[in-house]
């Protein structure tokens, strides 16, 4: 077998170490380092746009932070001037129809007195009328007279029950 | 017709000595050079743009690249990153060596022991300086396991030199030998289907099928190269 020709072996390695060598110079200073640079650089790549990305993604995401917080104040101060507004109108609404209410009262108030004074007028009208009825009444029927006291007494009397 | 061990024969293409030590450069030594070529203006040529988005060329060399660099993270970890640009050296020269082998008329330097042994031993020496270096005389433990009883010992220590020292032999002669038989069956089926006639469709058939397979060994046997040396150079520097 050829492979175990003793005298073939040191011109085996010698150019086994030689070429070798020479292929790891190569690689190590030559291939080896673009190839790592070329992964580096599209590695860097990578999370440079993956950070940009992030950043954009923030940037839009404070942009719709800042819009519904704007909206939301909008939206408070709304409802605040609705709420005065009403408010508003309500206190005036209360106020007129008070003041109507007093003027309403005063005057069936004014009323009621006007009839309880005619009615007392009345009354005491009439009273007066009928002891004088009845006491010319008794004069020309039987001839009595009747004292006006009296006459008064009996009026009331009957017109109290 | 050639026997099928001749294409294993080293055959001097200029006679060449340095202190008398005999180092002709041969056709072993051609096929070398061919594969360091082929390695290097595979991963420079094809990375020449450099681009973002690799092309094909560009990313075949990145998942080479990537391929041993994970091995190797894989097996020793972030301590194992100085040692990258020789593994990787190492596989590249392994596999192209052995799929160049793969040519017909061409020289498989990967199957002869020789070199196996020479890359092993380097390999070996060099696991070996790297263990010392970093653990001192502590490195010895290596010849104990940890936690067994003291009392075993007699057993365990000569048996653990012997597996640490048989490391450079398994290494080189795994290689070399899955390399030969490889190419002596693929001589000796060739030689059959000249011989047989009509009949010879047969082991073509089964010729087609085991150059399939030696290319898979191929790439498989350079793998494995790879893998053991990175596990010897984990051993050197976690220890077990």
């Amino acid at each position: 077998m050829p492979q175990f020709d003793i005298a073939t072996f040191s011109e085996q390695i010698f150019w086994l170490f030689v070429i070798f060598g020479v292929l790891y110079v190569l690689m190590s200073r030559i291939a080896l380092p673009k190839v790592g640079e070329v992964l580096e650089r599209r590695q860097k790549n990578i999370e440079d746009n993956l950070g940009k990305a992030r950043a954009l993604k923030d940037e839009t995401d404070a942009a719709i932070a800042k819009y519904e917080a704007a909206l939301a104040e909008a939206r408070d101060a709304a409802q605040a001037d609705i709420r005065e507004a009403s408010e508003k109108a309500a206190a005036e609404q209360a106020k007129k129809t008070e003041a109507m209410v007093k003027k309403l009262s005063k005057k069936t108030s004014d009323a009621e007195k006007a009839i309880a004074d005619a009615k007392t007028n009345a009354m005491t009208g009439v009273a007066e009328a009928a002891s004088e009825i009845a006491r010319e009444a008794t004069d020309k029927l039987i001839g009595v007279k009747v004292q006006a006291k009296t006459a008064d007494k009996a009026v009331s009397a009957i017109v109290g029950e | 017709m050639a026997g099928p061990l001749e294409q294993f024969e080293i055959k001097p293409l200029a006679e060449l000595s340095v202190g008398g030590i005999d180092v002709s450069f041969t056709n072993s030594a051609l096929w070398m050079v061919l594969a360091a070529v082929l390695v290097t203006c595979f991963m420079t040529l094809s990375m020449r743009r450099g681009a973002l988005v690799p092309g094909r060329w560009q990313g075949a060399a990145e998942v080479m690249y990537e391929f041993v660099a994970n091995m190797l993270k894989d097996n020793v970890g972030s301590a194992g990153r100085k040692y990258f640009p020789f593994i990787f050296t190492l596989f590249m020269f392994v596999m192209f060596g052995n799929l160049l082998g793969m040519i017909p008329h061409s020289f498989t330097f990967t199957s002869h022991i020789a070199v196996n042994f020479a890359l092993a031993l380097v390999i070996f020496i060099g696991v070996t300086v790297i263990g010392f270096m970093r653990h001192g005389t502590h490195y010895f433990r290596m010849f104990f396991p940890e936690g067994a009883p003291i009392a075993t010992a007699i057993i365990l220590v000569p048996i653990e030199i012997i597996s640490y020292f048989s490391r450079p032999f398994s290494l080189a002669i795994r290689l070399f030998a899955n390399m030969t038989v490889g190419h002596i069956m693929l001589k000796v089926i060739g030689g059959f289907v000249g011989l047989i006639g009509i009949l010879g469709v047969l082991p073509f058939a089964l010729l087609t099928g085991i150059t399939v397979l030696e290319f898979g060994i191929a790439a498989l046997q350079a793998y494995v190269f790879t893998i053991l040396t990175c596990i010897y150079l984990h051993d050197a520097i976690h220890m077990h």
